[in-house]
């Protein structure tokens, strides 16, 4: 017997909206939560545009002491993962907690501890604080998740770069499809706006100098975000059985790997990887299909993707609407794809499609529909997001109406 | 010594006897502190940093026994602090 999965709830912390129904309130009015700023550590710092999430302090200090030491990765992870689990309605009891899987990835981890520690170490000669790498390692979200939930069925990180999230949503659904839990909480954190980081990320010469312009011909770029996206993920007997509210199908899922290149995006690849994906779904109306694009900014990504999905759909590419919310949010990196899930899903619910905002110029080498800077009222009856990793690791997720 | 040290190690305890509603003495319960499996290695940093003295602790090797109070912690602490 088939085991369908179903989506019953998410979460989110992002920049234009620390929880689920701000997001989407951002998202419809293309809000922009990336700004210039300086990140600091102590006298070391750099100015650049990065999109932070605000206002979330209060609510990191009522998640109790185990949290308050853990790394912003793991508190923003919580965050979001406690909002899905209220969103879904489920009871984490004894027998529910034993099959329930936690699969949240990060692309870094704890970055903010590793810059802490170097900084005491090299700078000031201090010793690392005792609990620096139970801060660090990239499953210590999913371990607090776990831990605070009593989720005790497969849980790991899953580390793909900006596909981390997506990849976690795929695979823990394969995990419940084959039986080794009903219910599943997916997605990744991501806190890398620290000095390090955006030093190193500097470094590689691909960030925007003053926002993120996906698809427009001035773009120069992408802006660093952070943040959580973390959905309740459920085999659509048990949501049944608990009367739970299904939001969305997560009709399809596609991973695959350019073989290629670290840095140069394969058409080929994220092609095949949307095919893989969408092969178990049948698209007859191509005005109904929203594709929340990996849409990066970056002047080699978003000619690539159009390419790509021209390449999936053919004659009816031209029909799609297609948006980056990364001109909104930024790019969070490993839990892109969990906050993209959630707004693909947003746009099937409420049928309000996200904007790429920040498009003023044309580029002939991106000509699809990308819902310019302002969001589009269509009903959406299929909506896929795409996430295509630095080091080529692809990963599409395709979610349906419900 | 031991008396110098007694008050600042109660300090560093109480900060992270976030479960503890009555006031800290050596007859609190360590039950009672709110305390977690990390807090100890947590305690033992910060008295290391604050007093500058070395405390010889391995984890592994659980020094300290079977301790109830807060009291029994200090003598340990004081102990190690020794040695």
């Amino acid at each position: 017997m088939t085991r369908n999965v179903v989506v019953t709830g998410y979460g989110v912390v992002s920049p234009i909206g620390a929880a689920a129904a701000s997001f989407r309130d951002g998202l419809a009015n293309g809000k922009c939560g990336i700004e210039t700023d300086a990140f600091s550590i102590e006298e070391l710092s750099i100015t650049l545009p990065g999109a932070q999430v605000r206002d979330i302090d209060d609510r990191i200090d009522a998640l109790g002491p185990a949290l308050k030491r853990a790394d912003r990765v793991s508190q923003m992870a919580v965050l979001a993962a406690d909002e899905a689990i209220a969103h879904a309605g489920l009871e984490v009891d004894d027998e529910t907690g034993a099959r329930t899987a936690c699969i949240i990835g990060s692309g870094i981890g704890g970055q903010g501890s590793f810059d802490r520690t170097y900084y005491d170490m090299l700078k000031k000669e201090r010793r690392p604080h005792p609990l620096t790498i139970l801060r660090v390692i990239p499953n210590a979200p999913a371990s607090h998740v776990s831990i605070r939930h009593g989720l005790r069925g497969p849980s790991f990180a899953i580390a793909s770069a900006c596909a981390s999230a997506t990849h976690s949503i795929g695979v823990c659904a394969d995990i419940i499809r084959g039986g080794s839990a009903d219910v599943g909480l997916a997605g990744a954190s991501e806190a890398v706006l620290t000095y390090g980081a955006l030093e190193a990320w500097n470094a590689m010469r691909i960030l925007a100098d003053e926002t993120c312009r996906p698809f427009s011909k001035n773009r120069n770029g992408l802006s660093i975000g952070e943040g959580a996206g973390v959905l309740v993920l459920e085999e659509e007997g048990h949501a049944k059985v608990r009367g739970a509210s299904i939001l969305a199908r997560l009709s399809g899922f596609g991973m695959n790997a350019d073989g290629k290149d670290m840095i140069n995006p394969s058409m080929e690849g994220a092609a095949a990887c949307m095919q893989a994906a969408l092969q178990t779904v049948e698209i007859n109306d191509p005005s109904a299909v929203y594709i929340n694009a990996h849409g990066t900014g970056t002047f080699l990504n978003d000619p690539t993707e159009t390419k790509a999905i021209r390449e999936t759909f053919g004659a009816g590419a031209d029909d799609l609407i297609v948006s980056s919310t990364k001109s909104m949010h930024g790019h969070l990196l490993g839990a892109a794809g969990g906050i993209e899930a959630i707004a693909a899903i947003t746009a099937l619910e409420t049928g309000v499609v996200p904007p790429t905002i920040n498009l003023d110029e044309p580029d002939p080498d991106c000509d699809l529909n990308y819902a310019p800077n302002e969001a589009v009222e269509r009903r959406i009856d299929v909506a896929v997001s795409n996430s295509f990793a630095f080091g080529g690791m692809n990963a599409a997720a395709v979610f349906e109406k419900a | 010594m031991a008396d110098d040290i007694e008050k600042p190690l109660l300090d560093i305890i109480q900060e992270h006897a976030v479960g503890l509603t009555a006031p800290l003495t050596r007859e609190t319960q360590i039950a009672d502190l709110g305390i977690d499996s990390f807090s100890i290695v947590e305690i033992i940093y910060e008295v290391e940093e604050k007093l500058n003295v070395e405390v010889p602790f391995n984890a592994n090797e659980n020094p300290f026994g079977d301790m109830s109070t807060v009291g029994d912690l200090v003598d340990a602490l004081q102990n190690l602090i020794n040695k």
